[in-house]
């Protein structure tokens, strides 16, 4: 009988998942907490130090953090809204295949980040870009320097790009979770659609909108490419920091760097983990 | 989403969508295709930085980007770190997922968290940690460590569509059938199992290889120059000649709606797309 051969205990079995685990640890976990280490011990001294964190109250590492937070917050509620918009449209649409054909879309450019994106908006928006020849042509309006594709202003645009068809990819199977039967049950009750929004539409979708803002804002966060093709030291954010204590460009403390890198550790933490907690929730309402 | 036939929402036939739905979708359209047709057009533009349309139109730019002495060296290069890192990954996760779904149960809430850490973890602050742990060599700033690194970046992709595979077939019934006839562990994974999660392997084979094709800053902040791919030398042409860049670009975004369009016929042969996965992040 081969089944009875089985080992059945946990003890030996667990062993199966070695290789896995050991991968995990090896360039995942070990490196995350020598990370954490490296970042309140002292080096000459071996003693534990909150020093590094103090040293991060400096206007560059502060302005980095405050940038990071302003460009992530900003294009995560911007995504959210349009992308809740876009995707109701895209959910009442009649057809089955266009609404595959914009689904396939929303997931091809949601990825389209990085090197490439970012020419393709000074293509369109640089200095003698497209839409900068358009406004100038048609509207006699030059957008340079008030605008620029290689500051806060163009950098949002960019991001924007990949955030938008992230949340419509997010929000459409929250919409389905709103119930033909809730709203037929809430007419025939004398609701109105602004009434049946906002005590049945908004509730329901609501976890759906916090995990669309926690999870844009981590996206955005984490961000690296893009900006460093597009803005590289125009503008100081907490990952380009971080990119230059690496490539070694800036001879300093790496406990700084090992600093920064943890406390975008527990903001990148907090977003995901209200993501995962709020994705949790808004399942409740599509499983039946 | 069960039915694919159906519309997301049930409706009429004849109902037309309404005028705030068109113009929803179409800015949505002018915004993501706007910038991708106009990188397309630039790529074989003669001049276009003093008129809307541009002056004229020639393949020079292809002929020139090809020509570049790293053309074929960052390609090769990029297409080895994805065959590897999808190699890896598949030795690594393939045979995990399937004792978590058979025999150690017990596990998966650990597995679906061990997942979602990559996505807390900026890459730069990967780049940084495996930097400062791994500084003796071999491993230091080499090729190997920059594997390492973007199996774990890019695991998510690989498990959700092989587990989501695995969930579909009864994973554990198979294998005490195929036991029963006296296969053995190497029999029965490489002759029932993973002929059955196939589509779930294809899908997630190609999803990294779209990640890992495109990507930048671990592989800038870990090799760098030493170890050039496809994306670093965009970034460095985007800085030297324009036009080049548009063809590099090209490249890059055809081989991406490629891929895409390879991981959509796969998900319609099996069961799980890749919205599904998409949706996980």
């Amino acid at each position: 009988m081969p089944l009875s051969k089985r080992k059945t205990g946990y003890t030996s079995d667990w062993v199966r998942l070695v290789p896995f685990l050991l991968f995990c640890l090896a360039f995942e976990v070990v490196p995350i907490l020598f990370l954490i280490r490296g970042s309140i011990i002292d080096r000459n001294t071996s003693q534990l130090t909150i020093q590094h964190y103090l040293n991060l109250n400096h206007p560059l590492y502060l302005n980095s953090f405050l940038n990071s937070i302003k460009i992530s917050g900003l294009t995560a509620i911007v995504g959210v809204i349009f992308g809740t918009f876009i995707g109701y449209a895209i959910y009442r649409w009649p057809s089955r295949r266009i609404q595959e054909i914009l689904m396939t879309l929303s997931d091809v450019t949601t990825n389209f980040a990085g090197a490439p994106l970012a020419f393709a908006f000074v293509v369109i928006l640089g200095m003698n870009g497209v839409i900068t020849q358009f406004f100038l042509e048609y509207f006699q309006y030059e957008l340079y320097p008030t605008f620029s594709i290689y500051s806060f202003s163009g950098l949002t645009l960019a991001y924007i790009y990949f955030q938008l068809p992230l949340m419509v990819l997010l929000i459409l199977p929250a919409f389905a979770g709103i119930k033909q039967e809730w709203r037929e049950s809430a007419q025939s009750l004398g609701a109105n659609a602004f009434q049946f929004w906002r005590h049945i539409g908004v509730p329901v979708l609501m976890p759906s909108l916090i995990a669309g803002v926690t999870l844009l804002f981590a996206n955005a966060f984490g961000a690296y490419a893009t900006a460093y093709t597009l803005v590289e030291a125009k503008l100081s954010l907490v990952t380009l920091q971080i990119g230059y204590m690496i490539a070694g460009e800036v001879r300093k403390d790496p406990a700084i760097g090992m600093a920064m890198a943890v406390v975008s550790l527990i903001i990148m933490g907090l977003s995901i983990g209200i993501y995962q907690a709020a994705t949790i929730r808004a399942r409740r309402w599509s499983k039946s | 989403m069960k039915n694919p036939q159906k519309p997301l929402r049930e409706t009429n036939k004849k109902v037309r969508p309404a005028g705030w739905q068109i113009v929803a979708v179409a800015l949505f359209l002018f915004y993501m295709l706007l910038p991708i047709v106009s990188t397309y057009i630039f790529s074989v533009a003669t001049r276009w930085d003093r008129t809307i349309l541009p002056e004229g139109y020639t393949l020079e730019f292809y002929i020139r980007a090809f020509q570049t002495s790293y053309f074929i060296i960052t390609l090769r290069n990029s297409l080895i770190l994805s065959a590897a890192t999808i190699l890896v990954s598949l030795i690594v996760i393939v045979p995990t997922v399937y004792w978590v779904h058979t025999r150690l149960t017990g596990f998966k809430p650990l597995l679906d968290v061990l997942m979602i850490l990559p996505f807390g973890i900026p890459t730069v602050v990967l780049a940084l940690a495996l930097v400062q742990v791994y500084n003796v060599p071999p491993l230091a700033r080499s090729p190997i460590l920059l594997i390492g690194a973007v199996v774990v970046y890019s695991m998510p992709f690989m498990y959700r569509p092989v587990s989501n595979a695995m969930q579909a077939i009864d994973a554990l019934t198979l294998t005490e059938a195929g036991q029963s006839l006296g296969a053995n562990v190497f029999q029965v994974l490489s002759k029932i199992i993973i002929p059955n999660i196939l589509p779930g392997i294809l899908s997630g084979s190609l999803l990294v290889f779209s990640t890992v094709f495109a990507e930048y800053t671990l592989t800038s902040l870990i090799v760098g120059a030493k170890f050039k791919t496809f994306p670093l030398l965009l970034v460095e042409y985007t800085r030297i000649n324009g036009n080049i860049a548009a063809a590099f670009s090209v490249v890059s975004f055809t081989i991406a709606w490629l891929v895409s369009i390879l991981i959509l016929w796969v998900g319609t042969k099996g069961q799980n797309g890749a919205t599904e996965t998409i949706q996980a992040r």
